[in-house]
Parts: structure tokens; C-alpha cells; sequence
């Protein structure tokens, strides 16, 4: 749920708490893939922390997201909890997706996330149906897809925003461009130079904001849902940004240089953020000391959470294929069963 | 179960498979708005194939959809839609053109379900024309229905009377599950009798048994099921003939089909699918796997010869299978 | 050689304004091809000029060099790229000391940009942004001529520019002390973050100075204009307050935004003169100048003073007109001598 914005002091200390909340989940998800403890792939949303809270609170609780392979700041902004969040990292039963999903695919559907995605691009087609849906049943919510720069170069992303403004759903589409999809630059995957301009070849509106500013990213998303909501079709919406970290954790990064990390780095949005509230006299130094730590100790409870977490019993991988059970799915889990698989 | 005792007892009609599929899904458009089909041209033109004819001016642009001519695009809506509170029945104009829309086909609608642990409903319809015969060529005239019954996650149908037709349209948008409906385009005109009542479904995962035999069964699936009927009554005196219509692809009513096998001993298996490494072949693993002491001879297949469909009449001819081979094989058996 | 420096502002033209209001965009496409515009029209004077661009990571100054007709001697301004105004104002501090004209490509906030830094270089101020106040809508072949026939000193520049004027904001808040300029104006906005800086609802406006005013223009400088014109070059300027229209003594329906025409309640008008400061006391808000939100205020005591030494700014119109009238434009030569 996103029951928060920026109006008021006390969303606006929400936001710093989610962001802060992004970015440690994400610093001790890299310690313990970096350990072995987390199987698979980790793709890590520190340092683009201001797009996915300045997003989620411009939105309504009910609205969907459509999100990517870099999801984990996304759900935290959405409000998933973090203890299932870190127990699907983990692989365990108690997870989001019960250990079947992982990192690249947390979801819940009744909290309005429709799930991270390993599939570049695959987001926008999503988001387009759900506000097929939303606007097919006259609901009053929107839909938002989170899609990377890379993720602007794909086909189906150009299909969903092309149906969406065709039929004028209430649909936003959020480029993250964090300046690079995997180790090639932006440059080198697109010919306009911002990626907001592909709106034009839509006739909707497009803009390119600051994604190290959470201000600058509320605004344009408050923008592009009440544009959604009035029923006037969908907004691009491009937050410029970038990952502190490798494209995954492990990633050599020879792409970039140590320079222009640091440039991002000295804009840093949670640093940014926190200033502003401090200068606004929202926050001292000494709230923010103890916020962090909370936000630490709310971590630390996840990665508990995790670990006493049971792992699945083998069985539960026969689980959740149909809405109703398939013999062919029966007999492999009978099989498996009574001779624990040896017979496939 | 015999195709004659589902019928038994119902009110029917005698209708094509076009007007049998087109009533299934107006029934099911009446009754729930949130049935809502898309596709290219299925709306104010009809269909490419007329099988939507005028449900557009029976229920309105809400209901029935005309998409940009992007698969991807209207199929992942779909999906995306699916999830969020409605049932879109998507038509592929030709299941040829379902590479173009494969991602989120396999990736999204088919995993989306196991991958958040049961944390998302999938009611999704694919309907998609198939088959060669018309001379349309290599890209309009595929048989790719392996390709999704293959694929876990999807469920796959493929009617071969007008009765099935109807029947599984509406089961295949009542399922919460991603259901494929495919389509023999050669025989939408194919006539027969249809249930009228509004409730009437085949339910996804059985076959039906449509003429009953003693000597080798015929397993057959689209247009090969009511060519497999004609050779089965040319043979009558000489061979009993049992044709089951597999109706279902996956799941499979493996069951039926077994049971028929160990009466006859003998079987065929009739799909226009290429061959190879196919739909042929997994009703074959199957029957030996259940009842490989009861048969008497090598089981036959007929399907097309790992070409694609070739345009010149000839050509086309010479790769369909059709009632002919379906006999061939029966004689080399029995 | 006459030496010319142009500036081309990449993000000029795309700001927020295009989701919130009317306003158009102007891609990276449509400056490119109006750079090449201004830099042909340089060779309307027999003179060759040099001329020196700012360079950007958009592609926008490299077309311009790799497009330029061959008689201009054209390169690149050395200095780093951080993608900020900052090089707007570094480019126009390079070219103080160095060009006899520059052409600027931009809005209202990049004209500020480089007139902060300019002196009294001639400044050709051409618009590709958003609901422009200074900059003129004019093409850039025919600007790149007027900057041509000042900088080849064909005419007077003296005779065809005109001095524009700034405001100087001083603000004290809890946190100490802060400065902006602004060209045409200084406004006060009821948000309490800069956020995407551009003034997304012209509604939450609180006030300003103007340091000039017509109704035919946008924006603040608008709303002042309704009451009493100001001309650019007139001295002073205004200073504004508004409040609910249905609680203050007077309105005024003005043009705010592009497709935005509001009624705003007057509180109180007030003309000043040259360096007469306008004095605020404001809470929570956001000051912006030029049409861009720049700096949060939480409780501070705001002066904002117009001053005379604003850029000089070209009358495009008036710098080609006093050319055609000297007969600079025609030649005596036939055709091939001249070649
Ligand atoms: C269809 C597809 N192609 C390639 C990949 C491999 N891949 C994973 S992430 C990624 C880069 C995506 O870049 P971008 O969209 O900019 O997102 P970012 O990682 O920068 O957040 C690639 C190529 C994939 N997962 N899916
Ligand atoms: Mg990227």
C-alpha cells in the first residue's frame, strides 16, 4: 500500500524512510548474495531510490505497478514487507512468491504490484492490460510500468505505449535511465538524446525529470495520474538516474569510471532529501540517526525473518501451475512422492 | 465419454463450427461484461475469418476490441489484464503469427501464476487458426499447436466438431487458467450438431470418443478427426474403426485414450502437426507407458512430413495429411 | 575577423510544462536544424566570421560544425560539459572576452543564463523554450544575419540594442542568506519544493517583480502587464501580490501558461524604480526565476531590487532594417566577380 506522499511533514519523513529502507534491504541483499546465501542473480536498486518512492507516492494505494528485474526498491515503495521480500530472496516458503519466484519475480497482486520481471521490456504490455482493466470496469485507479533505458529499445514496450494512448487507458510509463542497460551506455542504444521524446511519435506527453530529485519525480508522476485518472490517456515519464552498483552484484564494471560514479554519488538523492528536511527544520540530525538505525533494525527482523524461515518442501514445486490440478502435474507429483523423483 | 451420450438428452442445433464458436463466445460475452475480446479486425470487420461476425454490434467497442496489429502488444495486454480483473480472449489471426507475441506467451502468461506462488488468477483465451489446404502458404498455414501444449503452464485445445468447438470456447474463457483455443480454419463450415444450453461446456481435458470401434483406434485431433469418420465408414465391414477426437492437447485425457487401446490393441494418431518430436509423439509415450502390453501392432503416425505448408496446389496436397493416410496407416496394422 | 558566439541550450524547450500545460516541445531534432539555420545566416555579410559554439553530449553543436557552410571558420568552445546552466554561463563568460555578438538558443532562463556572464556583448536572443518573455520567436536563419550585421559592425550595434533590465533577490532564512537573478521576473510559489523547477500550476503563484510587463506576454510579466505595461527597456519595474480573487480588492484575468488563462486576485501593484527594493516575508514556498522554481524558502525575509545593468538585447528586426537602409545588403559587383 502507498499511503503516502510528499504533502505533509510526516509523508515527507515517510518518504526518507522508505528510501532509507530501499537502500539498506539492498546493501545487506548484496552481503548475503555476495555470501552464497542468496542463490541466482541480485540486481540492486541503491542510488535510484528517488524514483521508485517519489513514484509510488504520488500514486494511490490501489494503483498498480508494473516493475523490472531491479524490483526491490520498487515493492519497498509500493509497501510490500520486507520480511517476505528478504524470505523470497532466500528461497524460503514464507516468502512472497512461497520460494518460487525469487528476486526477479516478487509480486502481490492485491497490494497492487504485478510483479518483477526478468524479462526486459515485458513490464508496459502489463500495465497496459491492467488499465484495460481498470478502465474496462471503470475503476478509479491507474496503472504505472517501471521500464529501464535498455528497456526502451524493445518492441513490446513500443506496442503497449502505442496501444495504451490509442485507446486512452490510464496508464504511466516510467523510464528509469540510469544510464546504462547492462555495460552499454545510453548513447549507444538510442538515437534520440532524452528518451522522453519518443513520446512525440504517441502524441502524449513526455518529460525527462532529476531521479536524484524524489521532489522532481513526484511532481511529474502526479501529473501523469491525474492526466491517467481524467482519462486522458498515458504520460512518459523519464527519471534520470543511476545505479551505485554493478548491473549485478559481481559485475567487473569496466564500462564506467570511478569519476563518473562519484559525480552521481555526490548528488546522492537520499542525501539530497534528508538536507532538505533538515533545512526545512522537518528532521534533525539526530531524528535521522535514529530513523537509520530503525531502518537497520527493520532489516535486520527481515533477515532474521528469513533465515528462520522454512525452506519449501520439494512437493510445493508441483504447486500453483493451473487453478485446478492437471493429471500430467498429479502424476509427476505422485511420482515424486513415493520415490522422492528418482523416476522422471 | 461417447461423443453420442454427451449429446443425449440436450436441445441441439445444427450449426458450422464458425457460427458454433461465435455462439459460445457470445454467450459467454452475455454472461459477463468482463468477457472482453481483442484482436486485429475482430470488431467492425467481422474477422478476417468471420468468426466474430457482428458480436461487435451486439455488445460494442468495450467488449469487442479491434488492437494495432502488434501481437506482443495486445497479447501482453491481455495477460496484464488477466491478472488485474477481467477475461480477454485475444485472436491470432493466424497461429503463425504467434512468434511475434511468443514473450509474453511464455514468459509472462504461462509462468506468471507458479513463479508468485499462486498469487495471480490467469484467465486468459488465446484463439488461434491453424492448418493448411486453403493454399495460403508457409505463413498462414502453420499447425503450432505442440509449441504451447509443450510449454507448461498453458493449457491447449483443439476441437474437431462443431459441438467441441463451442464447448471448449466456453470452458477455455471460464478456466482461470491460460487456455489456447486452436482453430482449423479448413473447417469452419464443417457442420454438426451443437448443445443450445446456455451452460453447455466440454470440459478442457477430455476426449471424446465419436464412433465407436473394436479393432484400431483412430486418435485424432481438427479436421483429421471428421476425415478419420469417413475413412472409418468406408472401412465399416472390414475393420472396426474407433475415432476419438482428442479435443483436449494438454491436459490430456490420457485415460480415454488408453482405455480405447486396450479394446482395439491397435492405434493411429492423426494431427496436422510436422511430425517429429510432437503431439504425435507424446500420445505415443503415453500409450506405452499405460498399455504397452496390450498392443498388438506399431502405433502409426499422420501428420504433415516436417515441411512447412507449400503454397502450389500439388505441393500442398502432397504434404497434408488427410483421410487417405489415416487409412494407409490403418491397413498397415490391421 | 568579426567572431561570433553561439550558444544552443540541449535542454531548453522539454521541461514539465509539456504535462502540465500547453506548452510545446522542442526536440533535440528541431535545434539542430535551427543552429544550422542561424550559422547560414551569418553569410549574409561579405565578411567571413568565425564563430565559436558551446559544445553539449547531445550531438547538437558536432551536426552544426559538421553542417556549417564553408565559409565560416566554426569550432568548438574548450571547456568541460556538466549538462547544467553552468555552461551556459561559462560559455558566455568565454565569450565577454572574446565575440563581437552571440546568438542564444534557449528560453527565458537560458538568456538569464548567459546575460549573467555576458556584459555588454550583444546579445541575439532566439526562443526554443517555453512561454518566452525575452527571447524572440524569430527564425534562426534571419537571427544569424542580425548578429552578422552587428558583429561585422555593418551597423551601430549601439543604435539596435537595448538594455535590458534584472532583478536581485537577496533572501534570509533560517538558513542564512541566498541569492538569485532574474531576467523579467521573480516569482513566488506556494510549493514547498523546487521539485521539477519549472512552475507546474501557475495557481499556487503568490507574487513577484517584473522588471517589465505587457499583457501580450506570459507568465507573471503578464499579470503585470494587464495592470500597467512596463517596456523593456523602461526603467524599474513591479512588484506584485496576489491572493484569493474573491477576498482581494482587485482582479486580473491574464494568460499564465501556455492554454492557462486564470483570474488572479490582485492584493496590491506596486511600480519601482531602478534599484528600489520590493521587500517579502514569506513562509514555506519556493522563489523561481524566469518561469523556474530555484530556491525553497522556509521562513525568510525576501528583497528583490530591479537593476539597470541587465544584457543588451538585439532588435533583430531593427538591425537588419538599419542594414537594408545603409545599402549594406546590396551589392555592386556582378555575380562571378564576387564569387
Ligand atoms: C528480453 C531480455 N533481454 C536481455 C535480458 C538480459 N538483461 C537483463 S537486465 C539487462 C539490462 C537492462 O537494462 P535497463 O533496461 O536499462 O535496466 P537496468 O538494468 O539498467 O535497470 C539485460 C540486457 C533480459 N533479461 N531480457
Ligand atoms: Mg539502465
Amino acid at each position: 500500500m502507498t499511503d503516502y506522499t510528499l504533502e505533509t511533514e510526516d509523508d515527507r519523513l515517510e518518504a526518507l524512510r522508505r528510501m532509507l529502507t530501499i537502500r539498506e534491504f539492498d546493501t545487506k541483499a548484496g552481503h548475503y548474495f555476495a555470501d552464497g546465501e542468496i542463490p541466482g542473480f541480485v540486481h540492486l536498486y541503491i542510488g535510484e531510490e528517488a524514483v521508485g518512492v517519489g513514484t509510488c507516492a504520488a500514486l494511490d494505494p490501489d494503483d498498480y505497478i508494473a516493475s523490472t528485474h531491479r524490483g526491490h526498491g520498487h515493492c519497498i515503495a509500493k509497501g510490500l514487507d520486507p520480511d517476505l521480500m528478504m524470505a523470497e530472496l532466500f528461497g524460503k516458503a514464507d516468502g512472497y512468491c512461497n520460494g518460487k519466484g525469487g528476486s526477479m519475480h516478487i509480486a502481490d497482486i492485491d497490494s497492487g504490484m504485478l510483479g518483477a520481471n526478468g524479462i526486459v521490456g515485458a513490464g508496459p504490455p502489463l500495465a497496459t492490460g491492467a488499465a484495460l482493466s481498470i478502465s474496462h470496469q471503470d475503476r478509479d485507479q491507474v496503472a504505472l510500468a517501471f521500464l529501464g533505458d535498455g528497456a526502451t529499445a524493445q518492441g513490446q514496450v513500443h506496442e503497449a505505449i502505442n496501444q495504451a494512448s490509442t485507446w486512452d487507458l490510464p496508464a504511466i510509463f516510467l523510464i528509469e535511465n540510469n544510464q546504462y542497460g547492462e555495460a552499454t551506455p545510453v548513447e549507444k542504444q538510442h538515437n534520440v538524446d532524452q528518451l522522453s521524446d519518443t513520446a512525440q511519435a504517441y502524441d502524449i506527453p513526455g518529460v525527462t525529470v532529476d531521479g536524484m530529485d524524489i521532489t522532481a519525480v513526484y511532481e511529474a508522476v502526479q501529473e501523469g495520474r491525474k492526466r491517467a485518472a481524467n482519462g486522458d490517456g498515458p504520460t512518459l515519464i523519464e527519471a534520470e538516474t543511476y545505479r551505485y552498483h554493478g548491473h549485478y552484484e559481481g559485475d567487473e564494471q569496466n564500462y564506467r569510471t570511478d569519476e563518473e560514479l562519484q559525480q552521481w554519488k555526490d548528488r546522492d538523492a537520499i542525501d539530497a532529501f534528508k538536507a532538505r528536511l533538515i533545512d526545512r527544520d522537518e528532521l534533525s540530525e539526530a531524528e535521522f540517526e535514529e530513523m537509520q538505525a530503525e531502518v537497520e533494525e527493520t532489516i535486520a527482523d527481515a533477515i532474521e525473518f528469513a533465515h528462520d524461515a522454512e525452506l519449501p518442501h520439494p512437493q510445493e514445486a508441483y504447486d500453483d501451475m493451473f487453478s485446478d490440478t492437471v493429471p500430467e502435474i498429479e502424476k509427476f507429483a505422485n511420482r515424486a512422492r513415493t520415490d522422492g523423483g528418482d523416476s522422471r | 465419454m461417447t461423443a453420442q451420450a454427451e449429446l443425449d438428452g440436450q436441445e441441439t442445433e445444427t450449426m458450422t463450427v464458425r457460427e458454433a464458436i461465435r455462439q459460445g463466445l457470445r454467450e459467454e460475452l452475455e454472461r459477463d461484461e468482463d468477457v472482453l475480446i481483442m484482436g486485429e479486425d475482430v470488431g467492425a470487420f467481422g474477422g478476417v475469418l468471420e468468426v466474430t461476425g457482428n458480436l461487435y454490434e451486439e455488445f460494442g467497442e468495450e467488449q469487442v476490441r479491434d488492437t494495432p496489429i502488434a501481437e506482443a502488444g495486445y497479447v501482453g495486454a491481455a495477460v496484464g489484464a488477466a491478472a488485474t480483473g477481467t477475461r480477454p480472449v485475444a485472436e491470432l489471426m493466424f497461429s503463425d503469427f504467434m512468434g511475434v507475441s511468443m514473450e509474453q506467451i511464455m514468459n509472462q502468461m504461462a509462468k506468471m501464476r507458479y513463479m508468485f506462488g499462486g498469487k495471480t488468477e490467469m484467465p486468459v483465451t488465446i484463439r488461434a487458426t491453424e492448418g493448411g489446404g486453403m493454399g495460403a502458404a508457409s505463413q498462414h498455414s502453420g499447425t503450432v499447436h505442440t509449441w504451447i501444449s509443450h510449454f507448461p503452464g498453458l493449457k491447449a485445445v483443439a476441437p474437431g466438431t462443431a459441438a467441441a468447438a463451442k464447448g471448449l470456447t466456453k470452458a477455455a474463457i471460464r478456466s482461470d487458467d491460460p487456455v489456447f483455443v486452436f482453430e482449423n480454419k479448413m473447417i469452419y463450415e464443417q457442420k454438426g450438431e451443437v448443445p443450445t444450453d446456455e451452460d453447455y461446456i466440454t470440459p478442457i481435458g477430455e476426449a471424446s470418443v465419436e464412433r465407436e470401434g473394436e479393432d484400431v483406434t483412430v486418435v485424432a485431433t481438427q479436421r483429421l478427426v471428421g476425415e478419420s469418420l469417413t475413412v472409418a465408414d468406408g472401412l465399416s465391414g472390414d475393420v472396426s474403426v474407433e475415432v476419438i477426437d482428442a479435443q483436449s492437447l494438454y491436459p490430456l485425457d490420457t485415460e480415454t485414450i488408453v482405455e480405447s487401446l486396450r479394446k482395439t490393441g491397435r492405434m493411429v494418431v492423426a494431427d496436422e502437426s510436422p511430425v517429429s518430436y510432437g503431439t504425435h509423439a507424446e500420445i505415443i509415450a503415453r500409450a506405452q507407458e499405460e498399455a504397452f502390453f496390450s498392443l498388438d501392432a506399431p502405433i502409426q503416425r499422420v501428420g504433415t512430413p516436417d515441411t512447412h505448408m507449400p503454397f502450389s496446389t500439388p505441393l500442398e496436397q502432397e504434404v497434408l495429411p488427410d483421410g487417405e493416410g489415416v487409412q494407409n496407416a490403418i491397413e498397415k496394422i490391421v | 575577423m568579426a567572431h561570433i558566439g553561439l550558444i544552443v541550450n540541449p535542454s531548453a524547450g522539454r521541461d514539465i510544462r509539456r504535462l502540465t500545460g500547453g506548452a510545446s516541445v522542442v526536440d533535440n531534432y528541431a535545434k539542430r536544424s535551427t543552429t544550422v539555420c542561424v550559422l547560414d545566416g551569418l553569410t549574409l555579410v561579405d565578411e567571413t566570421v568565425s564563430v565559436e559554439i558551446m559544445p553539449d553530449k547531445t550531438g547538437i553543436a558536432e551536426h552544426a560544425i559538421g553542417e556549417a557552410p564553408s565559409e565560416l571558420d566554426i569550432s568548438k568552445v574548450e571547456m568541460p560539459i556538466k549538462e547544467t546552466a553552468a555552461d551556459t554561463r561559462r560559455a558566455a563568460a568565454h565569450f565577454r572576452e572574446t565575440a563581437d555578438a552571440v546568438v542564444v538558443l534557449g528560453g527565458d532562463g537560458t538568456s538569464r543564463d548567459a546575460a549573467l556572464e555576458l556584459g555588454d556583448v550583444p546579445l541575439v536572443s532566439v526562443s526554443t523554450g517555453t512561454n518566452n518573455v525575452v527571447p524572440t520567436p524569430v527564425d534562426g536563419t534571419v537571427a544569424g544575419a542580425a548578429a552578422a550585421v552587428i558583429a561585422t559592425a555593418v551597423v551601430d550595434a549601439e543604435t539596435v540594442t537595448t538594455r535590458h533590465g534584472k532583478i536581485e533577490v537577496r533572501a534570509d532564512d533560517v538558513n542564512g542568506e541566498k541569492h538569485l537573478t532574474g531576467l523579467a521576473t521573480i516569482g513566488i510559489t506556494d510549493r514547498p519544493f523546487v521539485g521539477t523547477r519549472a512552475l507546474v500550476d501557475p495557481t499556487e503563484l503568490l507574487g513577484g517583480v517584473v522588471s517589465r510587463a505587457h499583457p501580450a506576454a506570459i507568465g507573471l510579466t503578464s499579470v503585470a502587464g494587464c495592470i500597467e505595461p512596463i517596456a523593456p527597456d523602461a526603467p524599474g519595474g513591479a512588484a506584485l501580490r496576489f491572493g484569493d480573487p474573491d477576498e482581494t480588492p482587485r482582479s486580473v484575468r491574464a494568460i499564465l501558461a501556455p492554454g492557462m488563462t486564470t483570474t488572479i486576485g490582485l492584493e496590491s501593484h506596486e511600480s519601482l524604480d531602478w534599484d528600489e527594493p520590493a521587500v517579502f516575508e514569506l513562509q514555506d514556498c519556493v522563489i523561481g526565476a524566469d518561469g523556474e522554481r530555484e530556491v525553497e524558502l522556509a521562513d525568510a525575509t525576501v528583497t528583490m531590487t530591479p537593476t539597470a545593468n541587465g544584457p543588451r538585447l538585439v532588435d533583430v528586426d531593427g538591425a537588419l532594417q538599419a542594414a537594408s537602409e545603409k545599402g549594406a545588403l546590396i551589392s555592386d559587383r556582378p555575380l562571378a566577380d564576387a564569387e
